[in-house]
């Protein structure tokens, strides 16, 4: 049964993973026109690092699962995009406009590649629930 | 004389559902990776152990009195899964060969489960004297 459990919490390892990246994408998307940050620049898309984590196989020696774990959220150093926009108040002397260097297709092929992935696990975790049902099921 | 116990099935059963626990368990690691950059898949290894426990199959009696001994518990590692095709990033899981794991272990467990219950029922129905 712990190693059942433990194929859970990778799941849901995964799941929580998948999550942070949907997240991720959204704040891209939704500061694809921000000129303004925290510090003045312009938004800067962060893309999420995902990492193997070996602590759920330990607990059950060899034939366990492996989760997964947010390692990282980084940020782009692409450069911003240039737009001529002489009426922008953020704009320079020229008339550029600094924008946030946010790739619209990019990040929505990043949201649906991890929505896949969430529904993956979501189907995983049906799996592995049918298991332990079954497994109840062995007494009747 | 020399029969195959009831326990002896049972163990055999037993294992059976083990193996299908831990392969459900591999490929749950795996689809959790599915986006991590240079995991490679694996998979649950048996062959190693099997070749090692087949020389024990012969279970040996002095006495027709003695009960065979079950067979030692399913024991094994993970290895890594050869001949996969690795993406950019250097990741080779793929998520239908590891939902087909998934199926293949749950009825390889249902399977186990439905004969062993129908052992539970045969002991049963001789506890209560046939009726």
């Amino acid at each position: 049964m712990s190693t059942l459990n433990a194929a859970l919490n990778a799941s849901a390892s995964a799941l929580n993973a998948e999550r942070t990246r949907i997240e991720v994408a959204v704040s891209n998307l939704a500061n694809a026109e921000s000129t303004r940050g925290a510090d003045g620049k312009p938004y800067r898309r962060r893309d999420v690092v995902l990492a193997a984590d070996h602590s759920f196989e330990k607990a059950l020696g060899e034939a366990g699962a492996i989760g997964v774990k947010v390692a990282a959220i980084v940020e782009d150093n692409e450069p911003f995009q240039r737009r001529h926009d002489p009426s922008h108040p953020d704009a320079d002397a020229e008339g550029f406009v600094a924008m946030p260097n946010v790739n619209t297709p990019e990040e929505m092929v990043n949201m649906l590649s991890a929505s896949r992935a969430y529904q993956a696990n979501l189907t995983a975790i049906g799996l592995i629930r049918e298991l332990v049902q079954k497994a109840l099921e062995l007494g009747k | 004389m020399s029969t195959i116990t009831d326990g002896a099935i049972m163990a055999a059963l037993g294992r059976q559902l083990t193996k299908a626990v831990a392969q459900q368990a591999v490929a749950a690691g795996n689809l959790a990776n599915i986006d991590t950059p240079g995991y490679r898949a694996r998979e649950a290894s048996f062959g190693d152990v099997l070749d090692g426990e087949i020389g024990k199959l012969a279970l040996t009696t002095t006495s027709s009195n003695q009960i065979a001994s079950p067979l030692p518990g399913v024991s094994g590692g993970t290895k890594e899964v050869d001949g996969l095709q690795s993406r950019r990033d250097g990741n080779n899981v793929e998520l239908d060969r590891e939902l087909l794991t998934m199926n293949k272990a749950s009825s390889d467990f249902a399977a186990a489960g439905a004969a062993l219950a129908a052992k539970f029922r045969l002991i049963r129905f001789a506890i209560n004297e046939g009726r």
